[in-house]
């Protein structure tokens, strides 16, 4: 691959400490994903998925090996700095959702803005625009409680859309959904890829991660030999 | 410029959502704001009540004139346990007040007066009251004017006219609302004419109504009343309220010398001094607000404590919120700054809450009752900083507390 990486990861390795115990969960953990790549990373749980993805994230960070995000060596960025990469390069997508129900859909895409570095002039119609992209133009007004599971899980993806981050990183997106539902959030988000966005897609779910074009398998902190 | 617009913007819109954060819980909120409601009415309202009873003292002192010294003859000594028939000293004298303005270049006015209380009768009506002999000047010297009719003159002074200025509460005991002037009255068994109903005065600092009373002439009091040739009081008027304790050495040498006092014997007068009453009086008053700051410590403890106790809840409850927020890229000190403006925001509307409750209690109280409230303006402002500061204080460990929590920890809800 000529042009730069959106992921690029050598040697991740993360142990946890807990009362004198040493637990390793990332072993040694390296590879790349390319621009408008759609890759799903699985494993059981104890795999070590969840802590890879949350460096991957910016939320939580290796004891060794390096990390570059967009080009840049985000491996050893202080608590601020992360803050900042994760608001401008990440989108987040939890299993729960993780929206504010004392606000409307619009409010809840914009609470990125709260934290951005530059703040926006358009926010709001940016907002707006990103509502429209996942299909809920008609929604904006509404709170959480007033939509259906899908529907708050695409409020969630417009959230994660509102910076135009490098990358889209969901963690279990249709864990909480009903198989329509599900299947609807995973339409949307290979229409995303379709878009050119970078997704990363986390699932314990096999028939999940088939709809990504390329299977990272985690297994006792390490990856499994590729599949394909 | 517009960075600081934005940052306005950007802290409005934090503001908004943090309003709507604590309107998810508006029970617990008010509940949690009402101590520091209470404790702010409270001190409102005492603040009130002290400065009410302040004003009323300054008042009732100011009625005499906080100018004046009030010579009074002392309580006889006894000889041997028995009470002597006169009860009092009978060592000042009428020209005693003329010799002292005369003398002494601080008092500007001076004038001696007997006070008994007799029965005044008219037609079949009669009323136990105080009498006041004096002069012209001391009727001017303690506020007595005629508010219909006149004053006796130095002329009708000299002659020992019956002639009387009579207070309102006793006209009216007397002759109803009939007008009183030109009306005769016998005060003792001796007739009087009343030439003028003397003005409103009110209640004097030993709680004598100063309107239930007669006065008359000194000489006639003297020659025709009572009969003796001494009197009760001189009453001093000075320059001002900083000369008068100057004045008041100054009166007490002269007396003992004029009446040869020796110098280490009892005193055989009391001095009064209006200006040194009204210090203590209203330090008295004041005694009270020693008693405030007591208690809007006490408020602040209690409040603070309320709004401590369920900022820290909020921070346990909102740990997904708080995760959520990190992920999206707030930094720890957006998260500590979002829970002190939360705190402020609960302790300002409860410091504004009791503000309102205790103006109100006052007024309505003041209303009411016969309470004298003084509601204080800057009272509420400072209670209204004090909360806002409180706010930040009791904010401050929550808020840290927010802040160190790890993104992914409290994304779980650990």
């Amino acid at each position: 691959m000529s042009i730069t990486p959106v992921i690029e990861v050598r040697e991740l390795s993360r142990t946890y400490r807990k009362n004198g115990h040493e637990t390793p969960v990332l072993r040694g953990v390296s590879f790349a994903i390319g621009r408008g790549e759609f890759v799903a990373i699985t494993g059981a749980s104890g795999s070590g998925k969840s802590t890879l993805m949350n460096i991957l994230g910016l939320l939580d960070q290796p004891d060794g090996g390096e990390y570059r995000l967009d080009g840049q060596d985000v491996s050893h960025a202080d608590d601020d700095a992360r803050a900042d990469l994760r608001n401008r390069h990440i989108g987040f997508v939890f299993q729960q959702f993780h929206l504010m129900d004392r606000v409307s859909a619009l409010e809840n895409v914009m609470l990125p803005l709260l934290y951005a570095v530059e703040e926006l002039a358009d926010g709001e119609a940016r907002a707006r625009r990103a509502l429209e992209t996942v299909g809920l133009g008609h929604r904006v007004g509404h709170r959480p409680g007033e939509l259906s599971g899908g529907e708050q899980q695409r409020v969630a993806i417009a959230r994660a859309l509102i910076n135009d981050p490098a990358l889209v990183l969901a963690d279990e997106p249709t864990g909480n959904l009903d198989a329509t539902n599900g299947a609807e959030i995973l339409t949307l988000l290979r229409a995303l890829k379709a878009q050119g966005r970078t997704i990363v897609l986390v699932t314990h779910d096999p028939a999940v991660a088939a709809q990504a074009d390329r299977v990272l398998a985690m297994r006792d902190g390490q990856l499994a030999p590729a599949a394909g | 410029m517009t960075l600081l617009a934005a940052r306005a913007r950007r802290f409005w819109r934090q503001a908004r959502l943090s309003l709507a954060l604590l309107a998810a819980h508006p029970l617990r909120t008010v509940l949690s704001a009402s101590g520091l409601v209470a404790g702010v009415a409270a001190v409102m309202v005492m603040v009130a009540l002290g400065r009410g009873a302040e004003r009323r003292v300054v008042e009732r002192v100011r009625a005499l004139g906080t100018d004046l010294l009030i010579v009074t003859a002392a309580p006889a000594p006894r000889i041997a346990g028995r009470v002597r028939q006169v009860e009092t000293s009978t060592l000042l004298r009428p020209q005693d007040a003329p010799a002292i303005l005369e003398a002494l270049p601080r008092a500007v006015a001076a004038s001696a007066a007997v006070h008994r209380t007799l029965v005044v009768r008219s037609e079949g009506r009669n009323a136990t009251v105080a009498v006041t002999g004096t002069a012209p000047d001391g009727l001017r010297i303690r506020g007595i004017s005629a508010a219909r009719g006149r004053v006796w003159d130095e002329y009708e002074e000299q002659m020992r006219s019956r002639v009387a200025v009579i207070g309102p509460v006793l006209a009216s005991t007397l002759f109803g609302a009939d007008d009183p002037v030109g009306r005769e009255v016998r005060v003792g068994n001796v007739p009087f004419e009343i030439i003028g109903l003397a003005g409103v005065r009110g209640v004097d600092p030993g709680g004598a109504d100063l309107d239930n009373a007669i006065s008359i002439p000194l000489e006639t009091a003297l020659r025709r009343v009572v009969n003796v040739p001494y009197v009760d009081a001189l009453y001093v008027q000075g320059r001002g309220t900083d000369e008068l304790e100057r004045l008041e050495a100054e009166v007490r040498d002269f007396l003992r010398e004029r009446h040869r006092i020796r110098d280490h014997a009892p005193e055989a007068f009391v001095v009064r001094n209006q200006a040194v009453i009204l210090r203590t009086e209203r330090a008295a008053a004041r005694a009270l607000d020693q008693l405030t700051v007591g208690v809007a410590t006490l408020a602040a403890v209690v409040g603070g404590i309320g709004i401590l106790a369920v900022m820290l809840i909020a921070v346990r409850e909102r740990r997904r919120e708080i995760g959520l927020r990190r992920a999206l890229g707030a930094h720890r000190r957006d998260i500590r700054a979002q829970f002190l403006v939360e705190s402020v925001l609960v302790a300002g509307a409860g410091g504004l809450g009791g503000v309102i409750l205790g103006a109100a209690v006052a007024v309505v109280g003041s209303a009411l009752a016969s309470w004298t409230l003084d509601v204080s303006w800057w009272t509420a402002l400072i209670a209204l900083a004090g909360s806002v500061l409180l706010g930040v204080a009791v904010g401050t460990v929550p808020a840290m507390r927010a802040a160190r929590l790890e993104p992914v920890a409290a994304l779980r809800g650990e």
